[in-house]
């Protein structure tokens, strides 16, 4: 058969957004401890602190002064977390942020607007790629995946149920309509990626998580409990604007018809849910690679093109297909 | 047949509403409202007047507090209702230097950059039966001596040149609540309507 295969390094994308997701949770666990190592730098106060502090101190220290010669000042270089941060200088912000809060005060400002702007251009080129690569909540849910499996095994009973996937575009129109009805960014609250953030920055820095880390250990154990993924499939209002703002994406994952041999292991990797065996990827997918990463014949592939394969039907190195078309197997092609 | 058809959709797109906004009634169920003393509850340098507003342009992302050199931001949490993740800063734990940072770095126009005069985060108020020289119980001036915007927003009463005073140039950074040494604090921060300045001085 001559099918061409995809380019090798496809399979190793997975173990690449692994490490892109480590980095920004790592990141997340990082930036606390460099901001109080700033405090206690910017306030001359080695002399003062407590022994613990002066720990802490030279640690950061230690792992710092390779990048900065004037810690209080060089390390505003990077600050806070994907729901909003700074990047050298750079403002950066989730493209909900910018939406919950014009929503929230009916009013646009267009230096916070422009902030979602390098967000929202990569989301219409790579589509939802934010959920699988960067969002430190998925970094989290993944891992919990992950338990929730090894549960599975030892003879625990993990919930797999289904909802309706379009609820978390309700999710993200209820979200805008409350926002403007009580005049507050609601979606804050119960966006994970912010909540992770956030709560990380609150429990390093300033002695205790604050009012989401219980939100977010809820989203944990429904995923757990009731839906593999759940709230990213379901609720997730970011996911769901991301999404949308991706549906005509250039880069997507397309099933080599050819070498498919319907052995759907892309359907049980993927996180969210779909269908990669009948080329159902729709604006969901966030090429997270996990498809192609797992395929045994290597029939998973990027392509650019801005919508889906039609359905191209089973592999042609399946049972169903040789079985109806009985000549490709006299050629001995497999 | 017609009325039932859309009597079912009715019912779904209830059900639909209902479960949409379940994630935002559970997170605003978690953040009950409590009442916080506006006096240890003042908002950062350059926050919008109006704390509706405030709220509405705020986005809770924690940068204000991210690059505050004291680290006296802190943010609303289980206590906050409607304030939920904004930030707020106690005087009596830590003031504010009003080193502008956190104006610099606010995303959003929740903090916008205010010159240094022109910032507004209350008026100093100091309790004359409280202060130690105002009461004859020593000598201390801590709150005059710390005080970064110096002779215009602090300076001493007139006939006894340890009791301090506030005048107007005082923007409510707070520094003098955190230093003072008299455990009532009968110095605070409060709103500048609210606030009195004295009339005469040195």
């Amino acid at each position: 058969m001559g099918t061409h295969k995809p380019f090798f390094l496809w399979r190793h994308l997975n173990k690449l957004r692994w490490l892109s997701l480590s980095i920004v949770f790592a990141m997340l666990v990082a930036l606390p401890f460099i901001h109080v190592y700033q405090t206690y730098a910017a306030a001359h106060a080695y002399d003062l602190l407590a022994p613990s502090e002066k720990q802490l101190y030279d640690v950061m220290e230690t792992l710092t002064a390779a990048f900065a010669d004037d810690p209080a000042e060089d390390l505003d270089a990077i600050k806070g977390n994907t729901w909003s941060g700074s990047f050298f200088g750079l403002q950066l912000s989730d493209p909900l942020a910018v939406a919950g809060q014009m929503a929230a005060g009916l009013k646009a400002y267009a230096p916070f607007l422009l902030t979602a702007l390098i967000p929202v251009l990569f989301t219409l080129v790579l589509g939802r790629f934010f959920c699988g690569w960067i969002c430190p909540a998925t970094f989290l849910y993944e891992l919990n995946t992950n338990v929730s499996t090894w549960l599975a095994r030892l003879g625990f009973k993990v919930g797999n149920r289904r909802f309706d996937r379009r609820l978390k575009y309700a999710v993200l129109g209820v979200g805008l309509a409350l926002s403007a009805a009580t005049g507050s960014v609601l979606m804050a609250a119960i966006y994970p990626p912010a909540i992770v953030g956030r709560e990380l920055y609150y429990a390093i820095a300033l002695g205790g998580f604050g009012a989401g880390a219980v939100f977010f250990v809820g989203t944990l154990l429904f995923d757990t409990l009731v839906a593999r993924r759940g709230f990213c499939r379901y609720l997730c209002p970011g996911g769901a604007l991301y999404a949308l703002l991706g549906r005509y994406r250039l880069v997507r994952i397309r099933r080599i018809v050819e070498s498919c041999n319907d052995c759907a292991r892309c359907n049980a990797v993927c996180e969210f849910g779909l269908d990669p065996l009948r080329d159902h990827f729709g604006q969901e997918c966030n090429n997270c690679a996990a498809c192609i990463a797992v395929c045994p014949t290597q029939a998973m592939t990027f392509v650019l093109r801005p919508t889906d394969y039609p359905e191209q039907g089973p592999g042609h190195l399946g049972k169903q297909y040789r079985r109806n078309h009985p000549e490709s197997a006299a050629k001995g092609g497999h | 047949m017609r009325r039932r058809g859309a009597l079912q959709r009715l019912i779904r797109g209830a059900a639909l509403l209902a479960a949409a906004s379940l994630p935002y009634g559970m997170a605003r169920l978690m953040v009950p409202e409590a009442k916080a003393q506006s006096r240890n509850h003042i908002r950062p340098p350059g926050a919008l007047k109006d704390d509706a507003a405030f709220i509405a342009a705020c986005i809770g992302c924690g940068l204000c507090g991210e690059v505050c050199p004291p680290r006296c931001i802190r943010f609303h949490g289980r206590d906050g209702g409607e304030k939920v993740n904004t930030p707020w800063i106690n005087p009596e734990e830590k003031g504010c230097t009003l080193c502008n940072k956190c104006m610099e770095v606010c995303p959003t126009e929740a903090l916008v950059e205010t010159p240094l005069k022109e910032i507004d985060m209350g008026i100093a108020q100091i309790d004359r039966a409280a202060c130690y020289p105002w009461v004859d119980r020593g000598i201390c001036g801590a709150c005059v001596s710390v005080c970064p915007l110096g002779d215009q927003a602090i300076g001493f009463e007139m006939w006894n040149q340890y009791r301090p005073i506030i005048k107007s140039g005082c923007v409510g950074c707070g520094l003098c609540v955190e230093v003072c040494p008299e455990p009532s604090l009968p110095i605070w921060v409060v709103d500048r309507m609210q606030g009195s300045v004295a009339k005469h001085s040195v």
